[in-house]
């Protein structure tokens, strides 16, 4: 037999596959999805953070290691004026030191900011890029610091910029295992019914006996700290969210008719739930990865903070907010930017999760 | 009744069983031996081996589990490697404190979160709904450690209102019950709009309506007390989840609870007291889990156990 019998049910099992009607269900669906402020705001912040992760180094002005031991903790904005030093327009900055005895100093020479200056060399994804130029910089000698530094004299935009791939990475390999797992054995569960679905309920209430961010906890606790072991155990704690997830939507759809047709014309069970079944379970699942990926963020930058995560100098969010929480009250910029700059990601992500799960479930739209 | 609650606890039973399995085995599993970590880098091997033996590190996997169980039937956790003290000595004094900061939490929590729920659902589409419902996105979407830390900054250093850390009087609890119960507040604030939406739109709503009930009356007496089920059902599970989270609270406040011995006592790699507390912590969870479904049973008569 060369041709499935079973794929002619494929118009009704995917909607929106192939065909007139499904196009035009699509198109309806991605106008609903895009009217929507908060889809569009959603979108918008991830678009902007995908951005930052592609060219952080392009965009940040400076190495997020590179010390600057004489300018430490320079408060954001210092140095920094709209105005030349004969009353042009345009960004222009002065030295900005702290002496031991006076606190911070700004130096007398102010120099203008430009668009695309060469800076220090940098290498980008893996090696393979490689350049001096930046998307802006001072033309002069000295360093300017939007966002302020930390203890160590280090630009914070430059870190944060260049930590911002560290949570999309996080939450793109967490979502991976969580997913990778979690899909196929709840839709294996839903489907088998019976013992397989027993046992698998059981050892999926098992981790969800942990609370939160406990399971992540434990696992980091049990296979050592780092950022590697930080992904691995987040992914591992969203794996029964997914499984539990799955199994409600195949639960749903494994009687329905065209289940039932192929399984008449003699399809076998697993291609039956690939083919047939599975697809039909998309929507939950992309909703669940979009708010799975604020709660990675989350619970990633969480065990950094409790420097169970990535490790000094890492650039990571959680982390510089931990290091800024030990002098709170002489620089609290440092710890008020890196946190700043997870709940916009994150809210993005909800943002987003909550537009898709009101444009695939017209029920849901309130 | 009694054989739903029956069948419900016994359900649990595996989890339980699980759970202490999982335990167990975190200190196994973990990179390194532990006679060795215990003995000190330098150790003489007799000294690790003694530790070894002291520990029952020497004997078959199974009857180490064997032992790890029976001891747990008896109360006995262990002893902390770093203070030497009873693990369970160190749970019975930190738990308390962490009790007192989730019942806080949770109860800060209900109080702002169904207000403003139900506000936001009868008030739908206006400026009250769309300041709570961006209001819940926000909350859900900040890092407790950060909220935190913005807290004690303002709050504390710059008007001086409350402690900067530590567990003492009532005030020592606002700041750090109020951290960890504002995700819970927009969980809870999000699920009671929800749910009056829901409540609101059904048909005897608009018949207490058209017979001429005054609109508060028809709010508080036919749409909440309908929309209670999963509002009571979501408050308990987050009631739970506080625990865990009380972890990253504990430690920004410096709240002596058993979140901050948890982290204290891996970073110290004190495995002990790690396994007491997170299988405190998820007894507690499952516990809890258990006695929702029975207020759910309790409270919705449309459900029948049987």
């Amino acid at each position: 037999m060369t041709e499935d019998p079973t794929a002619l049910g494929g118009e009704t099992a995917r909607p929106g596959a192939t065909g007139a009607k499904g196009r035009d269900a699509r198109k309806r669906w991605r106008r609903q999805l895009f009217r929507s402020p908060v889809a569009v705001v959603g979108f918008s912040i991830i678009g902007f953070f995908l951005v930052v992760v592609a060219f952080a180094p392009f965009i940040a002005p400076y190495s997020p290691t590179r010390q600057t031991l004489r300018s430490t903790y320079v408060p954001p904005g210092i140095g920094v004026s709209l105005r030349g030093p004969e009353g042009q327009l345009g960004v222009w900055v002065r030295e900005v030191t702290r002496s031991p005895s006076a606190g911070v100093v700004v130096g007398e020479d102010a120099y203008p900011v430009r668009l695309l200056v060469r800076g220090e060399r940098w290498t980008w994804f893996f090696g393979l890029v490689s350049s001096e130029w930046k998307l802006f910089g001072v033309d002069g000698p000295v360093r300017f610091y939007v966002m302020g530094t930390d203890e160590q004299g280090r630009d914070l935009l430059s870190r944060l910029i260049h930590g911002a791939w560290i949570s999309l990475f996080i939450g793109l390999i967490a979502i991976s295992i969580g997913a990778g797992i979690g899909v196929p054995v709840g839709a294996v569960s839903g489907f088998y019914a019976g013992t397989t679905d027993l046992v698998i309920q059981r050892l999926i209430d098992i981790m969800l006996a942990f609370p939160g961010i406990l399971l992540a906890i434990v696992l980091v606790a049990t296979f050592g700290t780092g950022l590697r072991n930080v992904m691995i155990a987040v992914g591992i704690a969203a794996i029964p969210i997914y499984a539990r997830l799955v199994r409600g939507s195949v639960l749903s759809v494994r009687n329905r008719e065209y289940v039932e047709a192929a399984r008449a014309l003699g399809l076998r069970s697993l291609p039956t739930l690939v083919r047939h079944v599975l697809p039909n379970v998309m929507a939950p699942i992309i909703v669940q990865s979009s708010l799975q990926m604020a709660i990675a963020i989350l619970f990633a930058a969480g065990l950094g903070f409790l420097g169970l995560g990535a490790k000094p100098p890492q650039p990571e969010w959680g982390l510089m907010l931990a290091r800024g929480r030990e002098y709170l009250a002489v620089a609290p910029h440092v710890a008020t930017f890196p946190g700043l700059a997870i709940v916009v990601v994150v809210l993005g992500f909800n943002l987003v999760g909550d537009a898709l799960r009101d444009a695939l479930d017209p029920r849901l739209a309130r | 009744m009694f054989q739903y609650a029956l069948r419900r606890v016994l359900i649990a039973v595996p989890s339980l069983v699980g759970v202490i399995v999982i335990v167990f085995f975190m200190v196994r599993l973990a990179p390194g031996d532990p006679a060795t970590y215990l003995a000190g880098e330098f150790a003489p091997a007799e000294t690790i081996e003694a530790i070894r033996r002291r520990f029952g590190l020497d004997r078959p996997l199974h009857e180490q589990f064997g032992i790890y169980v029976v001891s747990l039937g008896q109360g006995d956790l262990g002893r902390s490697t770093r203070t030497q003290r009873m693990v369970i000595d160190d749970l019975k004094q930190f738990f308390p404190n962490t009790l007192e900061l989730a019942l806080g939490a949770i109860t800060i929590a209900m109080l702002i979160g169904i207000p403003a729920g139900v506000v936001a659902a009868i008030k739908q589409n206006t400026w009250a709904d769309l300041f709570v419902t961006v209001g819940a996105l926000i909350g859900v979407s900040m890092p407790v450690f950060w909220f935190g830390l913005l807290a004690i900054l303002y709050f504390s250093v710059e008007l001086g209102w409350f402690p900067v850390a530590g567990r003492g009087s009532l005030a020592h609890l606002v700041l750090p019950a109020v951290t960890l119960g504002v995700s819970s507040m927009a969980i809870v604030a999000r699920m009671t709009r929800s749910a009056m939406l829901e409540v609101l739109s059904q048909d005897y709503i608009r018949t207490a309506t058209a017979k001429g009930l005054v609109r508060n009356r028809v709010v508080l007496k036919h749409a909440f007390r309908n929309a209670m089920v999963p509002i009571v059902t979501i408050g308990g599970l987050e009631f739970g989840n506080l625990m865990a989270g009380a972890v990253l609270t504990e430690t920004v406040f410096n709240w002596p609870g058993i979140g901050r011995l948890l982290v204290n006592s891996i970073q110290a790699r004190d495995y002990p007291v790690v396994q007491g507390v997170v299988l405190l912590i998820a007894v507690s969870f499952i516990l809890i889990n258990i006695a929702v479904d029975f207020i759910y049973a309790v409270i919705d008569p449309r459900i029948r156990y049987d």
